[in-house]
This record gives structure tokens, C-alpha cells and sequence, in this order.
């Protein structure tokens, strides 16, 4: 599990901890959902909200294009809730870091 | 043009013909870009003969051939390979691949009675796996990116005729219940030909597109055409395109596609995701026919993709709205080749009776055609499901095929043959009546008016969301398997037209069981269930046992139970209702009964 307070920087500079990614992923997935984003709690599975295969994969490409990682098309049901997919694109992220 | 009796000879023409010719290009995708991949006529020729005769060598030929892919030209030389041995291909979904399963697979396996599987590298561990758990043993598996496995050179052609099955097309039936649409190489030639001639098709067409290589527009329409017209086809899988709609128009830009498409969602999704910037980048004037087929044709995404990719070139007259199925091999009807698509305003309360009117004061409902019927490829006939008779022009009926693209049936289905793809049309009068035979039903409403083919509804109840079929006894039994408070038998799922089709639920709830004490949490887990398991949102409405209503035999009246929804009449214990249907129940229940609220 990754350390909430972990703070990872990127080839962009932008500094990413697990409560930004949670804001972020709130707004994408509110978008998604039809939502607003008050409604979005991060520990509820997402399958709950009714997320669908096209949402699913769009928030994909989204983490994809903001934060140059590819993932598994599966990542959102993978990790289901916002909590374990923000945790999951910290730890890829700091994969990165480290690899680069 | 040169005459083909079977498919495989005008492969193996087409092929010696046009070797050096690029005849497919599959994009990779990765994070920042697209990568290319190549397959010309000769390369795919003598793949397909060395996995060909590996399939001979096994005793394949004549039988079925499972095929297990992603996206990618593996699947292409496996399908012509099953071409060249003389194989019935059978496309399928690879299992884990977007919710589906391998029970899903499994069912299709035995039903199909194959003879071997082929698949590649990355997957053939799990698949054999697979296999192995489910104690089938006798199915040789064969992973063709390997180069090691088939002899070119011990190939020999085998003996076919028109009559012959090419493939198997396993898009209809329920889980419990897969059916295969056999497809001969007459249906699969009169088809292609039959697209030729809606598209004007030639050398230099260039097919493209994104859907499922499984899925019957994927396979007869990017994928076989290219072949039967010599032509070619810029490829993606749906998950690229899913995750980032603009590589689909990136793709028609850079490769200058000319025809292809999918169902009316993914046009809806370009115009939601596709931004100012990005779209100056794009060049969609090579794009002649954007077939919008699959799901229902929406006008409103017609209008707002037109408009809205028009400063990319995109002309109106290259929406391509058509009309098919599988059972008809594929395409039945077009939008004829520079005409732009064809709107029809009605009055919405008297479609719904049955007939096109003008907007009286009731709401209107606008329509677009799906084109016209070529003659000499399909005679198509609106029918009153009650008297078995041809509907006067510009009324609703069910819509009746024949054409040598309609194939002979379901696999092994003799008593749903009889019905469906044998159906008899009542002609004339008293004495005079006689019956006329050999009509498939396809289980959509329909009208005709002035030549053009307008599809108004469905008189099945498969469900229809993001391109893919839902069977609603799949999405029942599944929910009612999750806990002994939903009662089996108890549940009733169609969709509710909210601008899209939206999946709902009305399930029956055991007051004694344990689980009924806590009603958000089942409802919890029916929405989590259909999620993960259909990938669909759906709203669920939780009742009291006796409100699902059933036939005196015990069938369970999906679309009554709609329309007692929308009117209101349907009393929850506990549900979630998506904002759209709720919306939809506060328009049309009268206004004097207690609406049910929104929940969650």
C-alpha cells in the first residue's frame, strides 16, 4: 500500500500526492457519472455508481493523456474504488520516476 | 468482375493478383501515438495457407474452428486461414475482454462443436487453462503467431460450393442460450456485394474502423470487404478507441479512410470528447461513406456530428445510415451513395399507433432513414404481426427480409428456423389467399415511405447500449443468483429510451429473507453486479413480490412492465432511479398518482 503523504514529481514537475489524484479522479469520474462531484465518496466501489464500459475506459485514457502512463484497460475495475486507483497511479508514477 | 463461387476462391484470387498491395493496416495504440502495423496480400496468403494446413493436418477441415483474439491481424490470418482449409470460422470474444466471461465462451465452444481453437502467444496459456479446468481435452489448441507450427507449401485447396458454411456468427442468443448464424459462402459473397453496391466500392477504397473484428459490421464490413473489393483497411480495437475517440478520426485523417463506421454511440462520443483544438487537426475529407448502423439511429447525434466536424471536412452526404444483422449476413439497406441522410418528422403519439403522420399537437419524433433497398440484392416487406400482411406504405410493422444474403439459420435450431428465417406472408384474398414463404423475421418495427426504410423500434427484447447486445433473462438470473431476497423468477429488465437506451430493473424482493432487512445494500449489489458484470449503469427498482407481471404461462411481461414503469405504476420499496427515467416516469404518469421519487 502506498504511504498517503508520499509526494511524487514528475518529468512534468508537477508534484502529485494521493489526495490530488483523489480531487482529480472525482471530477473525471463526476463528469462520467453525470454527477457532481459532492456526490462522489473516494471509498465506494465505483461499480456502484454505475460506472459502464465507456466511462471505464475513458477515465483510462484521461490518467493516460494527464499523466503519460499506460495502464491496463481493466485499471478501473481493477481498482475499484478512487482511494485504490489513486493509490495505484501514485505507485506507477513513482515506478516511473524511479525508472527515469 | 470476375464470378466467385466461394469466398476462399476470391481470396486466393485476390491475393495472387494483388501481392505487394497493402491490404490491412492494424494501429497499435500507446500514450502518445498510434504504431502501424502491416499486412499485405501475399504476406496474409501465405500465413493463412501454413495455419490452413495445420488445421487440414488435424482434421479441421469441414468442422469449426474457434477463434480466440484481440484486435489485430492475427485474427485476419486465422479467419482466412479457416477460408483456405475449408473450415467454418467462429469468431468469439476473448474472454476477460470487456466483461465477457468464460462461461460466455465455453457455451459457444460446445454449442458450435469445435474442432480446434486458434488464439496467439500471449493468450494460448490461459485458454489452454481454460480447457483443461473445464475437462475438454480432445480440442487442439494452436497459438498461429508462432511461426514454427503449418507447412505453406503442404496446403491444398479444399473442395467447396456455394451451399458450404463460411463462418459462424455467434452475436444473438442470450448466454445460457448462444445462436450461431450460419453464413454460406453464397450469403457471404451476395453480401459483400450487396455493400459494393452501397458504397460504390473499388480498388481504392479504403475501409476503416474501430468495432470488435467478432462483431458482424467489424468482420463482413472492415474487415471482408476489403477483400472482395481488392481494396483495404485501416484498423483499431475498441479499447483505443474507447479511451480516446480522436485516434478513430486521427486514424480516418492520417490513413484517408473512405468508408466504415460503427453504431450512432461512438458519433455521440466525438462530439462529447473530441475539443476545439483537437479537431483542427483533423481531416475527414476523404471520408465518403460514415456508416451509422447497430443500434438505433439517433437524429440529433446525425445533426450534431455533421455540424460540429464540418470545419474537418466532414460533408453531410458521407453519413452513411444503414440497417442489418447478422441473420442477413449484414448490410440490408443504405443511404444511397451522395445523398445525405433523410429526416422524417412525425407525430410521436401516432408512430406509436402505428402510423407515420404530420406533428399534430402531441410531441414529435424525428426518424432517420436507413436508406434504401437494392433491389436485386433484398426484397424487404413491412408486416402486421397480427394477420401475417404486407402493411400499406407508411405504416408500422415488423420488418421481413428474403435475398440470397439472408442465411438458412441458427446452428442446430431447427424449430427457431422454422419460425424465424421461414416465416409465410399471407397474399391475397378469400379463395385467391395463398401463403408465400421463406420470410425472415427480424424482429424490428419498421416503415417504408416513398422507398425509404425508416426503423421505428424492436419487437424483441434484447437490449441495446454502447453497440452491444444485453439479454434482459441474462441480466435477471444473474441478479437473482446473488442472494435467496431476489426472488428467481421475479425480475423484469428493458431498456427505457432516455435520449439513449437505458438498462432498468424491477426485481421482486423476499420479505422473510435475512437480506431484505437492509434494502440499500442489495440494491448496492444489484447495481454493482450489472456493472461489473454488463459493464452498463442501470437504475433498479426494488418491489414486493407479485408486482413483476406474468403471462398465464409464467412469461414475464418486460414491456408492460416498462410502460407501467413510465406510467407510474410501479410501486418501489427501495430503488435508484437515473435522473433521465425519472424524468421520463414525471412526464407520462398521470399527474393524479403519487410519483416515486428519485433515490440516491
Amino acid at each position: 500500500m502506498t504511504d498517503t503523504t508520499t509526494t511524487v514529481t514528475t518529468s512534468s514537475a508537477q508534484q502529485h500526492t494521493a489526495e490530488s489524484l483523489s480531487v482529480w479522479l472525482v471530477d473525471r469520474i463526476a463528469v462520467y457519472l453525470k454527477r457532481s462531484s459532492d456526490q462522489i465518496d473516494a471509498t465506494v466501489p465505483l461499480a456502484e455508481y454505475g460506472l459502464d464500459s465507456v466511462a471505464a475506459l475513458s477515465l483510462c485514457g484521461d490518467i493516460e493523456e494527464d499523466f503519460d502512463l499506460v495502464l491496463e484497460p481493466t485499471v478501473a475495475w481493477d481498482y475499484p474504488t478512487i482511494e485504490a486507483l489513486a493509490a495505484h497511479i501514485l505507485e506507477e508514477l513513482s515506478t516511473q520516476a524511479g525508472a527515469a | 468482375m470476375k464470378s466467385f463461387e466461394t469466398f476462399t476462391e476470391l481470396v486466393l484470387h485476390r491475393t495472387a493478383d494483388l501481392p505487394s498491395k497493402d491490404a490491412f493496416i492494424f494501429l497499435h495504440d500507446n500514450a502518445s501515438g498510434s504504431d502501424a502495423e502491416r499486412l499485405t496480400y501475399a504476406t496474409l496468403d501465405q500465413e493463412a495457407k501454413r495455419v490452413a494446413s495445420w488445421l487440414q493436418q488435424r482434421g479441421a477441415s469441414g468442422g469449426q474452428v474457434l477463434l480466440l483474439y484481440p484486435s489485430g491481424l492475427d485474427f485476419i490470418k486465422a479467419f482466412t486461414a479457416c477460408l483456405y482449409a475449408g473450415s467454418v470460422a467462429v469468431p468469439a470474444p476473448l474472454p476477460g475482454d470487456q466483461g465477457n466471461h468464460f462461461s460466455r465462451v465455453t457455451g459457444i465452444l460446445q454449442d458450435a462443436e469445435v474442432r480446434a481453437v486458434l488464439t496467439d502467444s500471449v493468450n494460448e496459456p490461459t485458454i489452454s487453462g481454460w480447457l483443461r479446468d473445464a475437462g475438454i481435452t480432445h480440442i487442439p489448441v494452436l497459438a498461429t503467431d508462432l511461426p514454427g507450427e503449418g507447412d505453406a507449401s503442404a496446403w491444398s485447396e479444399p473442395r467447396l460450393t456455394p451451399e458450404s458454411l463460411a463462418f459462424l456468427q455467434y452475436t444473438s442468443g442470450s448466454t445460457s442460450a448462444p445462436k450461431g448464424v450460419m453464413v454460406s459462402h453464397r450469403n457471404l459473397l451476395a453480401n459483400e456485394l450487396a455493400i459494393q453496391h452501397q458504397i460504390h466500392g473499388h480498388q481504392d477504397t479504403r475501409l476503416g474502423g474501430w468495432l470488435p473484428f467478432y462483431h458482424d459490421m467489424g468482420l463482413i464490413g472492415h474487415i471482408l470487404q476489403p477483400l472482395f473489393l481488392g481494396g483495404s483497411s485501416a484498423l483499431m480495437s475498441p479499447i483505443s478507441f474507447l479511451k480516446r475517440p480522436l485516434r478513430w478520426l486521427q486514424m480516418i485523417t492520417e490513413y484517408q479512410v473512405t468508408a466504415g463506421g460503427g453504431p450512432n454511440f461512438g458519433y455521440d462520443l466525438c462530439v462529447k470528447r473530441v475539443t476545439d483544438q483537437q479537431l483542427a487537426t483533423l481531416d475527414l475529407s476523404s471520408w465518403e461513406q460514415a456508416a451509422n448502423g447497430a443500434e438505433p439511429i439517433r437524429a440529433e447525434t446525425v445533426r450534431a456530428f455533421t455540424e460540429r466536424f464540418a470545419p474537418a471536412g466532414f460533408r453531410a452526404e458521407a453519413f452513411f445510415p444503414c440497417y442489418g444483422m447478422a441473420e442477413t449476413t449484414l448490410l440490408v439497406s443504405g443511404t444511397p451513395h451522395g445523398q445525405a441522410p433523410i429526416y422524417r418528422t412525425v407525430d410521436a403519439q401516432a408512430l406509436e399507433q402505428g402510423a407515420l403522420a404530420e406533428v399534430a399537437e402531441t410531441g414529435a419524433r424525428t426518424l432517420v432513414s436507413s436508406g434504401v433497398v437494392h433491389p436485386t440484392d433484398f426484397t424487404v416487406k413491412i408486416v402486421d404481426t397480427d394477420s401475417f400482411r404486407e402493411q400499406p406504405e407508411g405504416h408500422v410493422g415488423e420488418i421481413w427480409v428474403k435475398g440470397d444474403s439472408v442465411a438458412s439459420g441458427y446452428w442446430k435450431r431447427p424449430e427457431v428456423n422454422e419460425e424465424i428465417f421461414n416465416a409465410k406472408l399471407r397474399v391475397g384474398e378469400g379463395a385467391e389467399e395463398t401463403v408465400d414463404a421463406g420470410w425472415l423475421r427480424t424482429g424490428d418495427l419498421g416503415v417504408l415511405e416513398a422507398g425509404q426504410l425508416y426503423v421505428t423500434g424492436r419487437l424483441k427484447e434484447m437490449i441495446l447500449i454502447n453497440g452491444r447486445n444485453i439479454y434482459p433473462h441474462d441480466v435477471e438470473r444473474q441478479v437473482q443468483s446473488l442472494d435467496p431476497a431476489f426472488g428467481i423468477g421475479g425480475g423484469a429488465a428493458f431498456s427505457v429510451d432516455a435520449g439513449e437506451e437505458h438498462l432498468v430493473l424491477v426485481q421482486e424482493i423476499r420479505p422473510n429473507a435475512p437480506a431484505a432487512a437492509d434494502l440499500p445494500a442489495l440494491l448496492a449489489s444489484a447495481r454493482s453486479l450489472i456493472s461489473r458484470e454488463f459493464q452498463v449503469n442501470a437504475s433498479v427498482v426494488l418491489a414486493r413480490p407479485g408486482t413483476v407481471r406474468k403471462t398465464t404461462s409464467g412469461k414475464i411481461q418486460r414491456t408492460l412492465m416498462r410502460k407501467l414503469l413510465l406510467e407510474g405504476a410501479v410501486t418501489a420499496e427501495h430503488q435508484h432511479l437515473e435522473q433521465l427515467v425519472a424524468d421520463q416516469i414525471a412526464t407520462q404518469a398521470p399527474a393524479a398518482q403519487p410519483q416515486p421519487a428519485p433515490v440516491g
